[in-house]
């Protein structure tokens, strides 16, 4: 049996009158990386917070490893990694100061010789102080500090925010290798769709403050659907099918995205609506991300128009 | 045994065919003999820095596909060309595909000579490497 090890219950967040989450149920199971993403203000960092203990919720809980949130004691935290957005470090102390820092938290786990590795690798000085650091830099060193403690969970909000392709390229490999030890789990949130399809197995997708998906990575893949009907006379007026997210019609076209309608219910809707035919088309996962978190009714920014 | 294995992250395609379409490929173009052993699942992942699942969800779509066998305890290998089944569903998809082919060649103005000759072609890319090998 897997085994849950982050779970939320209604969890909601306001700040004054504004929500910020919404009644969250969230569940990782053991040993899944899974890929947290939601446009910018859709509530992904106030969540984690929430789940760290380091906010508190307005209503609903959340635990981890099976302790409360709120409540978490040491010996939980020693099991738990964190790497926050922007890689925020002390900038006075150097690479070395940090690693004895850091350590002091993790005394039983901590794997000097990991870190040792990790940091000649990148090729850093442990001498610098972190001020002196490049955002690259800094961001090595974070993910040498998250990953030496070798936590049970690992958690990580936008870990790669503003950086090179090789050092995202880094942090991948970290999570991997992270992930291949026995029952490690990572949740990391992120814009960049392709990283999250290539290491998550699963993903949680929130929208303004409301969890719209939480899945296998190939679940959500294969829901989100775009199909181009075409009709020799004008299409239906109107479009009533399972599933329909967002419907656009030119003049012998109407394009559907849908979630989760079967194909063989895309070609009952097809015959029984005159469509001369239908092409599902293999969406990519950002397209499918921004397709499932549009408003309704949303247009392109910028149409061409034939004059 | 080296895998050139090219992973496109913006694709429509999922990660998982990828792999296994890439296998298939080095398989039908004999790169992958029958009997050779398939990278351990962690070590691909590691590799290609991708899910382990992933890699394991490939393997069993290459296995179901009757490609790879998959021994407890020892790994996964590429299996014996002699006892892969095909059966009519298999045949009738791979006709489909053909049909496919033939009528983008024909809207392209190709002959049907023309055609048969690219398949010639195309296939001699798949086929001498495998005698090539086999000496």
């Amino acid at each position: 049996m897997t085994e849950t090890v982050l779970q939320t219950l209604g969890l909601t967040k306001y700040y004054g009158s504004t929500l910020a989450l919404d009644h969250m149920n969230l569940q990782i199971p053991q040993g899944c990386i899974c890929g947290f993403v939601g446009r910018n203000g859709a509530g992904k960092t106030t969540a984690i917070k929430l789940m760290l203990g380091l906010l508190r919720p307005t209503a609903g809980s959340s635990r981890l490893l099976g302790c409360d949130s709120q409540q978490l004691e040491p010996a939980i935290r020693q099991r738990i990694g964190y790497v926050t957005e922007g890689h925020r470090l002390f900038r006075w102390m150097s690479i070395n100061e940090l690693e004895k820092f850091q350590r002091a938290f993790f005394p039983k786990q901590w794997d000097d010789k990991f870190f040792a590795d990790m940091i000649e690798y990148f090729g850093l000085p442990k001498k610098r102080k972190i001020k002196h650091l490049s955002n690259g830099e800094r961001a090595q060193v974070s993910l040498a500090l998250a990953l030496a403690p070798n936590p049970e969970l690992l958690i990580m909000d936008d870990p790669t925010l503003g950086l090179d392709a090789a050092i995202r390229r880094q942090f991948l490999e970290g999570m991997i290798e992270l992930i291949m030890r026995e029952g490690r789990t990572v949740l990391f949130s992120s814009h960049i769709l392709g990283d999250v399809e290539r290491v998550s197995d699963r993903i949680a997708v929130i929208d303004k403050g409301v969890l719209r998906a939480n899945c296998s990575l190939e679940e959500f893949r294969a829901a989100v659907k775009k199909v181009i009907f075409s009709f020799t006379d004008s299409p239906p007026a109107e479009v009533d099918i399972d599933g329909l997210l967002h419907c656009r019609r030119s003049d012998k076209e109407v394009e559907l995205i849908l979630v989760g309608t079967a194909d063989e219910q895309i070609a009952e809707w097809a015959k029984s609506n005159g469509a001369e035919k239908h092409q599902i088309l293999q969406m990519n996962l950002e397209d499918q991300f921004i397709e499932y978190t549009a408003p309704a009714n949303h247009r392109r920014l910028f149409r061409w128009e034939e004059k | 045994m080296a895998l050139w294995i090219q992973i496109s992250s913006g694709s429509g395609q999922p990660i998982y065919t990828q792999v296994a379409e890439q296998i298939s490929e080095a398989i039908a173009k004999s790169e992958l003999a029958s009997g050779d052993k398939l990278p351990a699942v962690r070590k691909l992942a590691a590799e290609l820095v991708i899910n382990p699942n992933t890699v394991a969800r490939a393997y069993t779509r290459l296995e179901q596909a009757g490609l790879v066998i998959t021994k407890t305890g020892s790994g996964t290998f590429v299996s014996d060309p002699k006892l892969r089944k095909s059966d009519a569903a298999d045949i009738n998809v791979l006709t489909e595909r053909m049909d496919n082919l033939i009528t983008r060649g024909l809207n392209l103005g190709l002959e049907g000579q023309d055609l048969i000759t690219m398949f010639k072609d195309r296939l001699t890319k798949f086929v001498k490497k495998q005698m090539g090998k086999k000496k």
